[in-house]
């Protein structure tokens, strides 16, 4: 047996039970350059709000540093460092090993410090994938990685990203009169790939800002269960997907009710839906995509056909999957009885 | 050699189609007119962000070395034209690159030309518009700020009437004949819009402000520490925890002293502290942490920090708690629960005041369904503005219709 020369000791943070039981103080405040209505500031602030202020923030590149640390100010109340795009794994990992090393030795007072490293979908689903992944395997350091999903890189004027959804308008994809559709790809599922990915990290989960209550106790589960965990927020962009600001709380929700983003936890290997999507698995039907899809004005050269098919796709992901809404290959009895039908 | 400096001055992104349509309506009617032009956007203003403004510029010059001297230039000190296409930007305006207030005819040259699109009377754009050492023309075009989001443009016409505008204030550099055809060759001309220049050309209102004139408020500044003042590492002070609102009781955030964000809103909400059942939701939904908690568990929101996008309303369960108001109704950024408690049966008045008044509570953010568009620009292109639906359809639009 390796010698234990760890300890996993975290703060201890319980679950809000109830909106009326949430932190009063803000810790990541007004005074930020980000558009109206955006969904990502209020993640930054519900984040910061559950975990407290005894916090390290780490923000990669993106919408959520540029915008809200502008020449010299800030809207921080809790320590904040900008790493680079790509760098978020390697910031959360290197910042818990470096407080763990510096309390070790006695140059720091002894006590858990949450760190969290925040990426975009461009800097975590694409270019900081593999960081991510490495940090997940370190089963010493406590962090928490939140990838905070607008569906396209935001900040430099809307360019199409890995988690984009299919046929959506971009910079990269301006749908033309020869060419309707230009991205054709379907968006990667980054939750359910770290969680089946990474036996160690014992927690992964999905959250939406316009289910605050939840979504600030999934932030501290992932902070006291010990070790690197995971949280992937969709949160609706006015400003890429095109839509009145007022709605982006209403599109949150709606993304959650067409069944498009499951809301789900992966809490020590074990799955848990919860909220709207628990409804969802337990039989409540789904409402159309279309309510969703045709609210955005990057949708809004789609037609009927389009509709359908992306309907019929995230009809697959909830009666197809092996696991709906999270896994989605087949067990070989399943694929073969499938394949009969045909 | 003389040219023609004209900045555009914006909402980021629900602006941002019409601006450079504008700028480069400007170019390709110089073209026409015989003369040289280049427009381009502000670097500093980029990327952009929904409402908070921005800028974009286009020159005219007899001459290609005029024009090449001008381009030289990193952004124009100074401006003929300032074209504003949203009155509510005549606050002032604090935009991405820039820390404190800025007037907005703040680069308009003596006897240079404020254009601007607006339904208010002149007396109520000089409440709002701060005061020149020198005299400058005022000049409107009655419509209503066309806002739509990045992918989807609302062709209500607003960018070639701001052509046919500018064919009247600067003929020497841009004659009506030039403009129609350039917009009559233009991938988003028609015979409408053609039309529609004309009309513009006709109909513009100007009057001459003097010095003096407009708003006495001294705008505010920040001042920013240079690079040699800077900390170690470029750290830089967070900011403090905030404290209660008053006797130990409720909660008021400290905020980012450089940056307040309120020229980025045109809408505001007005709270009813009567009906409200302190639910907590608004507070916890504000991306911008705007609502301060006040000691019996209401929320007021503060209007420095407040960027008016809306998602109080939608998310407040009582009906008309919280009404989104257009900005241009408001003179001052104060409190609405210290008026509330004060005298509460004055507060009702002014609340009541505030959002039955239907011009006022029209919204107009951007993309909400498809074929919206379409149906708002059904009416008068005569009177200059598409009818705008109020709120959003389909959801609380039955209780808001004008």
């Amino acid at each position: 047996m390796p010698e234990t020369t760890f300890t996993n000791a975290t703060q201890v943070l319980e679950a809000f039970k109830g909106i009326k039981k949430v932190t009063i103080e803000e810790y990541f405040t007004s005074g930020h350059r980000t558009c109206q209505g955006c969904e990502s500031a209020l993640v930054m602030k519900l984040m910061v709000k559950a975990a407290g202020p005894r916090t390290i923030v780490l923000g990669s590149t993106g919408c959520m540093y540029v915008a809200n640390t502008t020449y010299y100010t800030t809207p921080w109340v809790v320590p904040w460092m900008h790493t680079q795009l790509g760098s978020s794994g390697a910031a959360a990992l290197g910042t818990a090993a470096g407080l763990k090393a510096l309390m070790r030795k006695g140059k720091m007072k002894s006590e858990p410090i949450n760190v969290i490293a925040f990426c975009g979908d461009g800097g975590g689903a694409d270019m900081g994938l593999n960081g991510i992944s490495a940090t997940l395997t370190h089963k010493e350091y406590n962090s928490l990685i939140l990838l905070y999903d607008n569906e396209s890189y935001a900040n430099t004027d809307i360019q199409l990203s890995g988690l984009t959804p299919y046929g959506a308008h971009t910079t990269f994809s301006p749908p033309g009169s020869v060419k309707r559709l230009i991205h054709t790809r379907w968006k990667k599922n980054v939750a359910g790939m770290l969680a089946a990915g990474h036996t160690e990290c014992r927690y992964v989960a999905t959250v939406c800002a316009s289910f605050a209550v939840e979504m600030m106790n999934k932030v501290r589960r992932a902070l006291t269960i010990g070790g690197p965990t995971f949280i992937h927020s969709l949160d609706p962009c006015p400003k890429g997907w095109d839509y009145d600001p007022m709605l982006s709380h209403d599109l949150g929700e709606l993304a959650i009710e067409t069944g498009i983003f499951p809301l789900y936890e992966v809490d020590d290997g074990l799955l848990k839906y919860y909220g709207k999507t628990k409804a969802i698995v337990e039989g409540r039907k789904r409402k159309p995509v279309r309510e969703y899809l045709l609210k955005q004005g990057r949708f809004a050269h789609f037609t009927e056909e389009d509709l359908a098919y992306f309907q019929a796709k995230v009809d697959e992901m909830w009666e197809k999957w092996e696991i709906p809404g999270v896994v989605p290959f087949k067990r070989l009895e399943a694929a073969k009885a499938a394949l009969e039908v045909k | 050699m003389s040219a023609l400096i004209c900045e555009v001055v914006y909402r980021g992104i629900f602006q941002k189609n019409l601006a450079s349509r504008i700028t480069r309506g400007i170019v390709l009617s110089a073209r026409k007119s015989g003369r040289w032009g280049i427009a381009f956007g502000r670097y500093g203003d980029s990327p952009q962000r929904n409402g908070i403004p921005a800028k974009d510029f286009a020159i005219v010059a007899d001459t290609k070395e005029e024009l090449e001297q001008n381009m030289a230039r990193y952004e124009p000190k100074h401006v003929d034209v300032t074209i504003c296409v949203d009155d509510t930007l005549a606050k002032g305006v604090e935009s991405w690159a820039w820390y404190g207030l800025q007037p907005i005819n703040r680069l308009t040259l003596p006897n240079g030309t404020l254009l601007m699109t607006s339904l208010q009377p002149f007396e109520d754009l000089l409440r709002d518009i701060h005061k020149k050492d020198e005299p400058y023309t005022l000049a409107v075009i009655r419509a209503r700020a066309s806002f739509s989001g990045l992918w989807v443009y609302k062709e209500d016409h607003t960018e070639v009437r701001i052509l046919g505008a500018l064919a009247k204030i600067a003929p020497e550099f841009l004659t009506l004949d030039g403009v129609c055809q350039a917009i009559g060759e233009m991938e988003w001309g028609s015979e409408l819009k053609v039309a529609s220049v004309r009309k513009a050309y006709e109909r513009l209102e100007a009057r001459q402000i003097q010095p003096g004139e407009g708003n006495a408020e001294v705008p505010y500044a920040f001042e920013l520490p240079r690079w040699w003042e800077m900390r170690e590492g470029v750290t830089i002070p967070a900011i403090p925890i905030g404290k209660p609102k008053e006797g130990g009781k409720g909660y008021v955030p400290e905020r980012n002293p450089y940056f307040k964000k309120f020229t980025t809103r045109t809408m505001r909400p007005v709270v009813d502290f009567d009906t409200c059942v302190k639910c907590n939701l608004c507070w916890i939904a504000c991306p911008d942490s705007c609502f301060d908690v006040m000691p019996d568990g209401t929320f007021d929101a503060n209007m420095e920090a407040c960027c008016g996008c809306g998602v109080c309303e939608a998310v407040c369960p009582v009906e008309s708690c919280i009404t989104m108001v257009n900005e241009a109704v408001f003179e001052d950024n104060a409190s609405q629960w210290d008026m509330w408690r004060k005298d509460k049966t004055a507060y009702k008045t002014w609340l009541t005041d505030k959002i039955t008044n239907k011009k006022a509570t029209v919204r107009s953010h951007g993309f909400r369904f498809r074929g919206q568009y379409e149906e708002e620009i059904k009416t008068d292109l005569d009177a200059g503005g598409a009818e705008i639906t109020a709120g959003i359809p389909g959801e609380n639009a039955k209780h808001k219709t004008i």
